[in-house]
């Protein structure tokens, strides 16, 4: 039986849902369970609990809206890259990725930049529960991101090797995408509801 | 195996002018969310009502948030079922802070204990 023929064996008969597809959707589903979780923390306890600070003055918007900025155009080259394997273009594919992982890398700077200045500004994980609903957020979502620029620099690793295929890659090279994706979809609510609403009315 | 053996690779099921009509459509969308970004970014500065402000914040997040699901990780063009799968993860993340922000409203919550002090004094 060949690759091929075993691939489609491994899909879903009744669904015609590839198995690698789901499974990372369901797994993005349970992700949101979990980032939903930290952020509700983050929110009902910034509710809750009185700050003796103002969070405006040690955010910086200018940063994190360039971090999003950042984050949103490494999704759009992320779906390239996707659309590059659909059409079995290797080279379109690695130069995108590449990309990614190049605004990733700026995404993941920004962010430890940010952490930084914080901790000198005196917020750390045990300055409360703002510092510690923070950082525990932000952070993990930044374990994603670069979870996420590994996976893809060894997807860009794996081009080279001449092993791939049109079909099995263009699913793992989606997957991957998926993947980046919900990354940036996270970062979307965070960059609203924990750094912009602060500011309203304040500024 | 050299690279020029495989490459360009086969194309795959997905068809390739199916491809470079998506590929208009990225572009379309990476400058509309750029664009509300910037938007996003300008309208906290805005001498606006707080909760005017705050309602459109939210709203052109989640256009971004849905726009990114949809088009990006290609919802739209996929099965529902992914649709259901990635949907009911939502919504219990929404329930989650829905219920705990009913739970612990602040007209529920009991006084928090001064460290020290003998409790029900």
């Amino acid at each position: 039986m060949s690759d091929s023929e075993t691939h489609h064996e491994d899909e879903h008969k009744g669904l015609m849902i590839d198995n690698k597809k789901l499974l990372m959707w369901l797994f993005l589903g349970s992700d949101c369970m979990f980032f939903g979780t930290l952020i509700s923390t983050h929110l009902i306890y910034r509710k809750l609990d009185p700050l003796s600070f103002e969070p405006t003055s040690m955010f910086s918007l200018e940063l994190t809206s360039f971090s999003t900025f950042i984050l949103l155009m490494s999704s759009f080259l992320m779906a390239l890259a996707v659309s590059a394997m659909h059409k079995g273009q290797i080279k379109s594919f690695r130069r995108n990725t590449v990309g990614v992982v190049f605004f990733g890398l700026i995404f993941l700077a920004c962010q430890v930049y940010e952490f930084t200045e914080f901790a000198h500004l005196g917020l750390t994980l045990e300055s409360g529960t703002f510092g510690s609903t923070f950082y525990l957020m932000t952070g993990t979502h930044g374990v994603h991101v670069a979870i996420g620029v590994f996976w893809l620099i060894c997807m860009l690793f794996y081009s080279y090797t001449g092993k791939m295929d049109a079909h099995d890659s263009a699913v793992d090279v989606e997957v991957a995408g998926l993947y980046w994706h919900f990354v940036d979809i996270v970062w979307i609510i965070i960059f609203t509801v924990v750094y912009l609403i602060e500011f309203i009315g304040k500024v | 195996m050299s690279e020029a053996d495989y490459n360009p690779l086969p194309v795959s099921p997905v068809d390739h002018s199916t491809e470079t009509e998506r590929y208009h459509v990225f572009v379309n969308l990476a400058l509309v969310l750029a664009a509300i970004t910037g938007i996003e970014l300008v309208l906290v500065y805005l001498p606006f009502k707080t909760a005017f402000i705050f309602t459109v914040l939210v709203s052109l997040s989640l256009f971004k948030f849905v726009a990114v699901i949809a088009w990006f990780m290609h919802l739209i063009y996929d099965k529902l079922l992914l649709t259901l799968a990635f949907g009911t993860g939502l919504v219990i993340a929404a329930g989650t802070y829905t219920a705990l922000l009913f739970l612990l409203s602040t007209d529920f919550v009991a006084p928090q204990e001064i460290p020290g002090s003998i409790p029900g004094l």
